[in-house]
């Protein structure tokens, strides 16, 4: 299974560029939320976005798979391209771009349904499955993936919100990868969870990059030095800078940047 | 009751008597420095007014109901009582006041006691409807054979006595009309509330939604003259005569027709305001996998408000089944046990009225057969209460 989904991109190298954003501009409003962003985000590569409050990371994160369109006030300016294909194209569905990148939510929020029912959500909706065995198949393949098919393998139906908060949001994240998508986004995914079950997501982020690309908005300095190979610094509105985290962390070229990890502003 | 008056008056009084005695008090024992006070001198005054007024409130009550149920006369003695106890609760208080009494908290368990006897109320009064018609329907019971009355088919009272009173023709009547009503205001109310929740605008939604509700604020009768005048007419000429099913303009139809109007606003306002209470984040999580508006709503959405839209609904049936009006005017009065949704029917609330009206005698079973009837509708719309209690209770909070 894993490999039909991913066969075509077996080829595809740690270097490869997966989305590419080119003069980024996201309005609230009269809000200028996002100030001309540009930036590169690399396949099979874990790719963290800090900054304080506000900054704009979640705007950006969730300018990549379309979700501002639900708000009305919002509007995005400039280019987004994943894979080459411009997502803000009029001729793209942006039912089926979320289909290719999946989102896990700050808080976890399961469906009210069992767990075999919060796993096959997507692959139901986008006729993955053949028939009932097939749909087990991935059920059973993205809770493993998500690390929790040893908790819950005997719990499928049992409902989803019964789990505890860190087995809710790797079930989340289980049901974002059944739907095969090429790239996950999280938007502080840890932010609502215990250290033990922190520790247990950031290891599955680690894990996940082996198949995915990974875009991951978090409010922990440590978390991103962790789990990231990529890092960008948001301040106000404007990507202030964009680097592989050992540089960020260690050396950064912007002095702004050096405020804020080192914990003078933020 | 008459002879109540004077002690009213007394409390009412003394009352006030206590206030600004109680506030003085309170000031002369501080000796003109309140931060002496545990409680301000506004505390003392409400202990001592709640003092005076919620015992001697209370006998009233106790004694006017001892009175009515001995059948005996009101006399000078109760009044004293009262009046005695008015005068004992504000002495106690105004001897109460102290430094270091803590009126606040007195005052607040009288409140507690007003609180715990409000809600009593309702739960008496249940309690009371119940066992008036539990009494009638004994007595009714006492005359008229109730396997008769629970299982023949046939509805003829006949108020010179041998009446054939049995209940299948109205239940029927009730059950099928309600059903037409439900039938049709179930789908339209949820998907109005669909729409409001999800999709209208703000603008349209501050707009739609007051003009919905306006039809919840239309008296029943109006909508029956509705059903007479308009709707039993047109039924009869554009479906009922062309189709061949009669020439009746009262019909099951009819009322059933009108009477889901009436239950729009019910379904839909109750169920847009289920349907908002459902976080956003699942709707983010359901369209973050790349589902549709429309699957979101059918599959994430409505069935995280199911319980409280079957809450709604079942509300709607209770309000249906004890519907008068709509039913004398827009499906008449003839008991008949019949499929045919175009035919004259009736139901159990009509039947009670009529069989009250009028000339009466309250010995004959034709017009004890009304309490029967009203216990049973009322036995079914409880436990139609009861059920909704369940299953929202079972469900809820489910996506928390």
């Amino acid at each position: 299974m894993e490999d039909m989904y991913h066969a075509d991109r077996a080829m595809s190298t740690q270097q490869d560029i997966k989305i590419k954003a080119d003069k980024v501009q996201v309005y609230y409003a009269d809000n200028h939320a996002i100030k001309d962003v540009d930036v590169e985000i690399a396949d099979k590569t874990v790719t963290a976005f800090i900054g304080p409050s506000g900054c704009g990371k979640s705007t950006f994160l969730r300018c990549l798979n379309r979700m501002n369109d639900t708000i009305d006030i919002c509007r995005v300016e400039g280019d987004i391209t994943i894979d080459g294909e411009d997502i803000y194209d009029p001729k793209v569905d942006p039912v089926q771009l979320r289909a290719k990148v999946g989102m896990v939510f700050q808080k976890p929020n399961p469906f009210p349904k069992s767990i075999y029912d919060n796993v096959a959500y997507g692959p139901k909706i986008h006729g993955l499955a053949r028939n009932k065995a097939e749909l087990d198949e991935i059920v059973e393949k993205s809770l493993r993936k998500a690390a929790l098919w040893n908790e819950a393998k005997d719990r499928l139906t049992a409902p989803g919100t019964g789990l505890s908060g860190g087995q809710q949001q790797r079930l989340c994240i289980a049901r974002a990868i059944a739907t095969a998508p090429e790239v996950l986004l999280m938007d502080e995914p840890c932010s609502a969870l215990d250290p033990i079950a922190t520790a247990q997501v950031e290891e599955l982020i680690d894990e996940l990059r082996q198949s995915y690309s990974v875009v991951i908005v978090t409010h922990s300095m440590q978390q991103a030095a962790r789990v990231s190979q990529k890092t960008a610094f948001f301040h106000l509105g404007n990507l202030v800078e964009y680097d592989d985290t050992d540089k960020i962390f260690t050396n950064p070229e912007d002095s702004r940047t050096e405020s804020y990890i080192s914990g003078r502003i933020g | 009751m008459q002879s109540l008056t004077l002690p009213f008056i007394a409390i009412a009084g003394l009352a006030v008597l206590g206030y600004f005695l109680a506030k003085s008090r309170a000031l002369q024992v501080s000796e003109g420095d309140i931060r002496k006070l545990v409680s301000l001198p506004s505390q003392h005054a409400l202990n001592a007014v709640l003092a005076t007024i919620v015992p001697a409130v209370a006998a009233i009550l106790l004694i006017s109901l001892y009175v009515r149920l001995t059948d005996g006369t009101g006399s000078w003695f109760f009044q004293f009582v009262v009046i005695g106890l008015a005068v004992t609760g504000l002495a106690l208080s105004l001897i109460g006041i102290k430094t270091e009494t803590r009126a606040r908290t007195f005052a607040e368990r009288w409140i507690l006691g007003l609180l715990i006897f409000a809600s009593t109320i309702a739960i008496l009064t249940t309690i009371g409807i119940v066992f008036s018609m539990l009494f009638e329907t004994f007595n009714f019971f006492g005359q008229y054979d109730w396997r008769d009355f629970f299982f023949s088919t046939n509805w003829s009272p006949n108020f010179r006595g041998n009446s054939d009173l049995g209940i299948i023709p109205l239940l029927w009547g009730t059950l099928y009309i309600s059903f037409i009503a439900l039938a049709f205001a179930v789908p339209v109310g949820l998907f109005a509330a669909i729409y409001l929740s999800e999709y209208a605008g703000p603008r349209m939604r501050s707009v739609a939604k007051p003009a919905i509700e306006v039809l919840a604020g239309i008296p029943t009768i109006v909508y029956g003259l509705f059903a007479l005048i308009t709707v039993g007419p047109f039924l009869r000429d554009y479906f009922a005569a062309p189709m061949g099913f009669g020439q009746s303009a009262s019909s099951v139809m009819t009322a059933g027709l009108v009477m889901g109007v009436m239950l729009i606003p019910f379904v839909s306002s109750l169920s847009d305001d289920i349907i908002n209470a459902v976080p956003q984040a699942m709707r983010d999580g359901s369209l973050g996998l790349g589902a549709t508006k429309s699957e979101t709503i059918r599959q994430v959405v409505v069935p995280a408000a199911l319980p409280g839209i079957v809450g709604a609904v079942l509300l709607a049936a209770s309000r249906a089944i004890g519907e008068t009006m709509i039913v004398v005017l827009g499906a008449g009065a003839a008991a008949r046990l019949s499929l045919n949704p175009f035919e004259a029917m009736t139901t159990v609330t009509v039947k009670i009225v009529s069989q009250l009206t009028g000339d009466t005698d309250f010995a004959s079973p034709e017009t004890l057969v009304a309490f029967a009837l009203g216990l049973t509708l009322f036995v079914i719309t409880l436990g139609l209460n009861v059920l909704a209690l369940y299953i929202v209770r079972k469900y809820r909070e489910q996506y928390e």
